[in-house]
């Protein structure tokens, strides 16, 4: 079985995983970073959005072998402490329900803000698209990613 | 001064009131040695931490917050400052009910979990004043402090807690008037958003144990279909497989691949070859079950209501209405599939599941494993969504099943087509209404024809297989004296002189069970929509029309109390808010533009109206939402940040199943199987919502599922108000308003 050399949330990690494995299984199964959640396996959810080399992917769909030389961050690596402005955002808009396709929603959001840091309502609408919140929390989203934006031009 | 460990047995106000604990030994091991520890739900330690347990289970409708928010109101804690755990059954909780459906979390606990608090707080106090050798009333508690007022003097409930755990508990403590409420009625943010925000929430699949075996399992693929034979050769060859074995959780048979992570069982599963034998609903198709579904009402019919005489009241009505209205098999679908993991060993066992029903995970757990339950740990993770699906605990049964046969830890993970396809699904169910209406407009005679399916999981207590258990008699027998289903039929609120509903039973091969709101959905959808069509046959304003069939009176049905006062009152709010007497342009922006209204009673307990406001293509391409306005009365709000969450979530709940998604069967197979086929709401469907949350005093009632019935019937309204088309056949298709 292949050995890779990720390099996760700022740290190096060995891996040892068949090539075909997606990187949502490598984070989940073999680093115990849970963050990253399941909710489709075909790229249709967003529940296991992740950053490689700073865009935002769905890494249920994304074969290990892909990203080996990549930078990857999940939501554990975000921020210390949910400091992100777009982490911050979504406690005060108070947005989530069940909360299992939050990080998903927020490594898209801080890749959004990087691209967009005043994001329009139709721009949020877009980048979120193809994200499912089964919860429907999508108005309080929309807001967050707002503040989100308000915060991080203070910063 | 240490504690002893003495036992308070109940002390509580009425059979559903406080129950304060008997503390087990090993809960009273692993405890600070002097936390003063009053009842189950809370507890002080002296360095302040108050612990509140919660007894419900959440799964994003917030009793993590409210729960601990209804303690803290009577403590007199700081609900910033308070330590929320969740709790599992047995030991402290052994007699406690963690079971979690019918929006009745807050109803259910208000009363107990208030008690619980004043109890501790009067215990508290008391401590004080004997610590200040003053009169207990000249004492009052502020943010986890008890205060002295003539003195100002001031002890924490930390200082205070192991002085308090020596008194005896008080009966019937003194509850706030909620007039004074400082937490309760405050809007307040999650107790565990940071924790989600940062990714360190723990749901069901989040755990790991050294030499833990994880299962995908291909299961049944036909409704019944038993297995026949496999053959593992090809799976066991892939590297990181370890075993395939059969399961049976009693819904679908099935043949596990275990291996070291998930993906390589996956990969094993698909290379499994498996035989199967068809089973009772093989040949099922939902199209021609709905076909056949008005042949029901030729059949045994069940009395629901029975008010005046509808039949000889239709026969000589000067107008005659009658419409049917048909609502698909629906998935719930939550984000997180179904999963379990489970460590079965010689003598006792331990299950980590994201479940609604404690009662139902040992059940299966012990019934899988072949071990009582007390010796079953149950560990209650939090859930990627509900929504009714996780009443069931099939999936427990499969972990249970496996762990037990290998004696490793085992994870069952379900794939999104496994969740899609093989849940309990809301059943298919089709309303006939028929309204006589005298020479001057008025609606004389309502008669309502509804359907219903045996719900799956009023018979699955025991795990018992679902295919070979012997039938019983269908649920609408014993409808009345179960206290009034299907809801939305029986508890219709209208006053209308000649009021008949019967209930068919509709069973089908198909696993069924609540979705959100239960029968609601489906029979709101038809009551409301046919509402409508009274309102333009008759020539009448929609809100005037219901306002003038609810008189402001209290009307009980059954067990069931509804307050029509207060669901008028909500339509008047709706009215109101909606601007729904202003003049509104039905052409924009190369559009059809109209506004529908619903509303419905819950269960007793809440009131909501609602105004959907949307366009439609002049082609009828497409329908989009633009805005709904909810005017809700739940009762006293104890917390209106999670009552306006929970509205907008039911509405885009609604909206998914009135515009995108269903499921159907061909052959006696689901056919959507992801979120490709099987379409839910997404950011750029979301309507605006205004949520009007109208002052009460009432009971509280819960709110996770009351806002989705009104979402189907106010859209379908404003759908024919835009464009003429009245869809009585859910989702609402560009191909449906071109048919209607």
């Amino acid at each position: 079985m292949p050995t890779y050399s990720l390099t996760v949330n700022g740290r190096a990690r060995t891996v040892e995983a068949p090539a075909d494995m997606p990187l949502l299984w490598v984070l989940r199964d073999r680093l115990q970073l849970f963050g990253t959640k399941y909710g489709c396996g075909i790229g249709a959810c967003g529940a296991c959005t992740v950053h490689v080399n700073g865009q935002a992917v769905r890494s249920c769909s994304l074969p290990v072998a892909a990203v080996a030389a990549a930078r990857i961050t999940t939501i554990e690596g975000l921020s210390r402490d949910g400091a992100h402005p777009a982490q911050q955002a979504w406690i005060e808009e108070d947005v989530a329900q069940c909360g299992f396709c939050q990080p998903g929603m927020i490594m898209e959001a801080a890749a959004l803000l990087r691209a967009r840091p005043q994001p329009t309502d139709g721009e949020i609408d877009g980048a979120f698209a193809s994200h499912i919140c089964r919860c429907g929390t999508y108005n309080r989203l929309r807001a967050a990613v707002h503040r989100a934006a308000e915060l991080g031009g203070k910063r | 001064m240490p504690v002893s460990r003495r036992e308070f047995i109940a002390a509580g106000a009425s059979a559903a009131g406080l129950w304060l604990g008997v503390r087990v030994p090993e809960l009273a091991a692993a405890a600070p040695i002097a936390t003063f520890d009053p009842n189950v739900f809370v507890s002080i330690a002296p360095n302040d931490v108050v612990t509140v347990w919660v007894i419900r289970l959440e799964m994003g409708q917030g009793v993590r917050t409210l729960l601990p928010m209804i303690i803290a109101e009577e403590l007199g804690a700081d609900l910033a400052r308070v330590h929320v755990e969740q709790a599992s059954p047995g030991g402290r909780f052994r007699t406690v009910r963690l079971h979690t459906s019918g929006s009745s979390s807050s109803s259910d606990t208000y009363r107990q979990l208030r008690i619980a608090g004043a109890a501790a707080r009067e215990m508290l106090v008391a401590a004080a004043a004997a610590h200040w050798k003053v009169d207990a009333a000249t004492c009052r508690v502020e943010l986890g402090a008890v205060i002295h007022g003539p003195t100002n003097r001031r002890r924490t409930f930390g200082q205070l807690a192991t002085a308090a755990a020596t008194l005896p508990v008080p009966r019937t403590p003194t509850l706030k008037d909620p007039a004074t409420f400082t937490v309760l009625g405050r809007p307040t943010r999650r107790t565990d958003g940071r924790k989600i925000v940062t990714g360190r929430a723990q749901y069901g699949l989040d755990v790991k144990w050294r030499g833990m075996l994880y299962a995908s399992i291909v299961r049944s693929p036909t409704l019944g279909a038993t297995l026949k034979g496999f053959d593992a050769k090809a799976a066991l060859r892939v590297p990181g497989v370890r075993h395939v074995i059969a399961v049976n959780s009693g819904v679908h048979h099935g043949v596990a691949v275990l291996a070291s992570d998930t993906w390589t069982a996956m990969k094993g599963r698909a290379r499994l070859h498996v035989e199967w034998e068809p089973g009772a609903g093989a040949g099922f198709d939902s199209a021609e079950f709905l076909r056949g579904m008005p042949q029901r009402w030729d059949g045994k019919l069940y009395p629901i209501r029975d008010e005046g005489d509808a039949t000889a009241e239709l026969a000589r009505s000067a107008t005659r209405l009658e419409a049917t209205y048909e609502f698909p098999f629906q998935a719930h679908a939550p984000l997180e599939t179904m999963n379990c993991t489970a460590h079965v060993r010689e003598t006792d066992a331990e299950v980590w599941v994201p479940t609604q029903s404690d009662v139902r995970t040992l059940k299966q757990a012990a019934l899988a494993s072949g071990l009582p339950e007390d010796r079953i740990r149950a560990h209650h993770a939090l859930m990627g969504g509900g929504f009714g699906r996780r009443l069931f605990a099939d999936y427990v049964a499969e972990a249970v099943q496996l762990s037990a046969k290998l004696k490793v830890p085992v994870q069952v993970l379900w794939t999104r087509e496994d969740d899609m396809r093989n849940g309990y699904f809301q059943p298919a169910t089709m309303e006939r209404f028929r309204a006589g209406i005298d020479a001057g407009g008025r609606l004389q005679a309502l008669a309502h024809q509804t359907t219903t399916s045996e719900l799956t999981i009023y018979d699955l207590h025991d795990g018992r297989n679902i295919w070979t258990a012997p039938p019983k008699p269908p649920r609408a027998d014993n409808a009345i004296a179960s206290g009034g289903s299907p809801w939305g039929a029986f508890d219709n609120p209208y006053t209308v002189p000649h009021l008949r509903v019967d209930c068919a039973d509709a069973t089908s091969p198909v696993p069924v069970g609540p979705w959100r709101a239960v029968e609601y959905p489906s029979t709101v959808f038809g009551r409301e929509s046919f509402l409508d069509e009274i309102a333009v046959a008759t020539g009448k304003d929609p809100i005037a029309l219901r306002l003038e069939l609810l008189p402001r009176d209290v009307k009980l049905v059954g067990t069931q109390r509804i307050d029509r006062a207060r669901l008028a009152a909500s339509l008047e709010a709706v009215r109101e808010r909606a601007g729904w007497g202003t003049p509104f342009a039905r052409e924009r922006d190369g559009r059809l533009w109209g506004r529908g209204v619903a509303c419905s009673v819950y269960h007793t307990g809440s009131y909501i109206a609602m105004v959907a406001e949307l366009s439609v293509a002049r082609d009828l391409s497409d329908v989009r939402v633009h805005r709904i306005v909810a005017a809700v009365d739940c009762g006293i709000p104890l917390n209106p940040l999670g009552v306006e969450g929970q509205v907008e979530s039911g509405i885009a709940w609604g909206l998914s199943a009135t515009l995108l998604g269903k499921v159907d069967f061909v052959n006696g197979a689901a056919v959507q199987g992801s979120f490709r086929d099987f379409r839910v709401l997404t950011i750029d469907q979301m309507p605006k919502v205004e949520t009007h949350i109208l002052p009460s005093q009432a009971a509280p009632r819960g709110f996770g599922e009351h806002p989705v019935p009104m979402v189907a019937p106010a859209v379908a309204n404003a759908v024919f108000a835009a464009c003429g088309k009245r869809v009585r056949s859910l989702p609402i298709t560009a191909e449906g308003m071109r048919r209607a």
